[in-house]
């Protein structure tokens, strides 16, 4: 006997995602097409890709115009963030000032993702790409679907537990493989804080506010509680954890 | 030349018996109930994952599968209880790394799994061979 469901996990966009979908009326073309739009995702945003439009345009070789729909809805999604987060989520912060909108790729694909699952009827799901998550429904047969926070300090442990049937969790920390979060202002790493969960609808968004309220440092917990429709947790280098009023944590 | 070792990986290993699988059934009754519980035990792998340039990790997770049968109504829950695994390395270098941090992954694991939980956000893992060889095994456990 087996549970209801396909799961499938294939590392693309340089990380492990994983598609886990619990209704047992969603075929496995589905999952492909999934995988396959994660790919068409990697080849035309990556920025180590030299054909990818993200560096056509970071080379002079591509006009915003000229690009592919998705491309220029990302931008313009990244530059609203810039203004919102005051330059805190910037696409071409870091030294070099490449264009690297990589911080909202991979929440707006995985979005994008969830809406393909939605669209062949699947209810019960989850989409992990790189330690960010976007659920719905539940983890059949459970009615809802339970995601550890990565414990900060510890990397074997995990510092809380959110439960919720439809939404994104989202995480940044400076224990992250490969994400260099830094103040886009002093051009340091953040201090006072190790890391900082977003809840929410949406994961790009969700994303964006993470790594912003990460890149403030011991202002963290305090800009997270401005947010409209996103809850937070943060943890803050001397071990308080400070979380908004809404956040789905249980225990 | 390409050699291989196969280890569990950590010191703490369940005794389990040579055959892949085994059950056993426990049977109580009363006037009133009949209850009925049978448990397998069986072990599910991933594939050999590529380790970047060290090696490739096979992942093996040890699958605890409990039917509980009251008044006919059936219940199942599959639980993996240990993780063990196989590498092959091909210098003293990448036996090294394997060696240090195959057992720290594997506790990692292992306490995410204590606290029952689907996904972990925010976790990375410095090896994403052992990611993939574990997730491909964890997608097993429901086939036990």
């Amino acid at each position: 006997m087996t549970a209801p469901g396909l799961q499938r996990v294939e590392q693309v966009m340089g990380m492990p995602v994983i598609v886990d979908v619990r209704d047992d009326h969603v075929g496995d073309d589905a999952i492909d097409e999934v995988f396959a739009w994660f790919r068409e995702v990697d080849a035309r945003f990556s920025t180590y890709k030299p054909e990818s439009e993200i560096c056509r345009i970071d080379r002079g070789e591509l006009a915003l115009e000229r690009a592919h729909p998705d491309v220029r809805a990302v931008l313009a999604r990244c530059d609203e963030l810039r203004d919102e987060t005051g330059g805190y989520f910037d696409a071409r912060a870091g030294a070099s000032r490449q264009l690297d909108p990589s911080g909202l790729v991979k929440g707006w694909s995985v979005d994008r993702a969830a809406a393909l699952l939605d669209a062949t009827g699947a209810t019960s799901y989850a989409v992990y790409a790189g330690g960010d998550i976007r659920l719905r429904g539940g983890a059949l047969p459970e009615t809802a679907w339970r995601v550890g926070i990565q414990h900060p300090l510890e990397r074997d442990r995990i510092a809380a537990v959110v439960e919720a049937r439809d939404l994104a969790v989202a995480t940044s920390g400076a224990y992250e493989r490969g994400e260099h979060v830094f103040d886009p202002h002093t051009g340091r790493p953040p201090s006072g804080v190790l890391s900082v969960t977003i809840t929410g609808p949406d994961l790009a968004t969700a994303d964006a506010y993470a790594t912003t309220a990460f890149a403030m440092g011991s202002r963290a917990a305090q800009w997270t509680a401005t947010l409209v429709g996103y809850e937070a947790m943060t943890i803050l280098a001397d071990g308080r954890v400070q979380l908004t009023r809404g956040f789905p944590a249980i225990d | 030349m390409k050699r291989a070792l196969t280890a569990t990986l950590g010191a703490i290993v369940l005794a389990l018996p040579p055959a892949n699988a085994i059950a056993a059934v426990e049977r109580a009754s009363s006037s009133t109930t009949t209850a009925k519980k049978v448990v397998v035990v069986k072990k599910v792998s991933g594939s050999a994952a590529q380790a970047d340039r060290w090696g490739t990790v096979q992942i093996t997770l040890t699958v605890r599968k409990t039917t509980t049968t009251v008044n006919g109504h059936k219940t199942v829950t599959r639980k993996w209880t240990d993780i063990g695994g196989s590498f092959t390395y091909h210098t003293d270098r990448s036996l090294y790394i394997m060696q240090q941090a195959l057992p720290q992954l594997r506790q990692q694991a292992l306490q995410t799994h204590s606290g029952n939980v689907n996904l972990v956000s925010g976790a990375t893992y410095t090896s994403q061979a052992f990611t993939q060889s574990l997730q491909e095994a964890l997608l097993k456990v429901k086939t036990v």
